[in-house]
């Protein structure tokens, strides 16, 4: 069987997971210990905020994908919806459970229901969930489509609100790290590890997007022999 | 147990559950088609990628 574009795209992206694992144990300088509660706890954002920047790519092809077939019927916008909502479920699953990781270790506590930046995430990662069982469990057709397509395009607008989030309304999560306000900083090291997780992140989700827009063909393709099967 | 002890087991777990996932994406994706080609062949149909759901809504439209 013929390997294909999608099956190494996400080989690469996993080989860059791996990567970044060995550096962010074993290389990334470790943080002053008297500014955290659980200094070691903090190299889990290595794998944290790539996650979460990978997510926000995977909302944003669920929100082109759910405008396309919304408003011009494209079958491939379709196809981008299924393929945006699984990638931000598994993303959004693998941002949420690290940083409960972290708030179990530095706060105490791995959620706070009082943070915005917390809550809103948590909503759009439900709703992605939403999405990805809602589909398996209604019948494919044009309404249940537009159903799905309209929770796409209007669950969208908590991305901004993530965002800005933490550049609003600080509470418990902390701020960003990178194009904050002067005093966010982080070392060149630690930038470059960032760095290498995001681009692992993002070349994964792109190798899981391009397969389940396969996967959807097929499933179309299947479709349609049942029909012929059926005599229809 | 140290620091980073707990964070291996968070780390390796988030690492095979990814692994979990790619997996199943990509071996659901070859089953399918094995088993599409497979039938396709028995049946003497020429393949087809186009979406009914779209024909169909295009039909009712037009």
């Amino acid at each position: 069987m013929r390997v294909k574009s999608g099956e190494i795209i996400l080989a690469l992206g996993f080989l860059g997971l791996m990567l970044t694992l060995y550096l962010a144990f074993l290389w990334a300088p470790s943080v002053n210990i008297n500014a955290f509660e659980s200094p070691e706890a903090q190299r889990i954002f290595y794998w944290h905020v790539p996650a979460a920047w990978a997510a926000f790519i995977a909302f944003a092809v669920l929100f082109v994908g759910s405008a396309l077939w919304f408003f011009k019927r494209s079958p491939l916008g379709w196809k981008l919806h299924i393929a945006g909502s699984e990638a931000g479920l598994a993303c959004g699953l693998m941002a949420v459970w690290s940083g409960c990781v972290w708030g179990a270790a530095e706060w105490g506590t791995p959620w706070d229901w009082e943070d915005w930046r917390l809550n809103s995430f948590g909503l759009l990662t439900l709703l992605a969930l939403f999405l990805v069982l809602g589909r398996q469990s209604q019948p494919d057709g044009v309404e249940s489509r537009d159903t799905f397509s309209t929770f796409g395009l209007y669950g969208f607008v908590l991305v901004p609100l993530t965002y800005v989030a933490t550049r609003i309304w600080v509470i418990r999560h902390p701020g960003p790290v990178i194009g904050g306000d002067e005093d966010s900083s982080i070392s060149g090291d630690m930038a470059l590890v960032l760095l290498i997780g995001a681009l692992s992140f993002t070349t994964l989700i792109i190798g899981h997007i391009l397969t389940s827009i396969e996967i959807t063909k097929f499933e179309q393709r299947m479709d349609r022999l049942q029909k012929k099967l059926d005599g229809e | 147990m140290e620091d980073k002890t707990y964070l291996s087991i968070a780390y390796l777990g988030m690492i095979f559950a990814l692994a979990i996932w790619t997996w199943t994406v990509v071996s659901r994706s070859r089953n399918m088609e094995q088993r599409i080609i497979a039938m396709e062949e028995s049946l003497n149909i020429k393949p087809s990628n186009a979406d009914s759901i779209a024909e169909l809504n295009a039909k009712n439209e037009e």
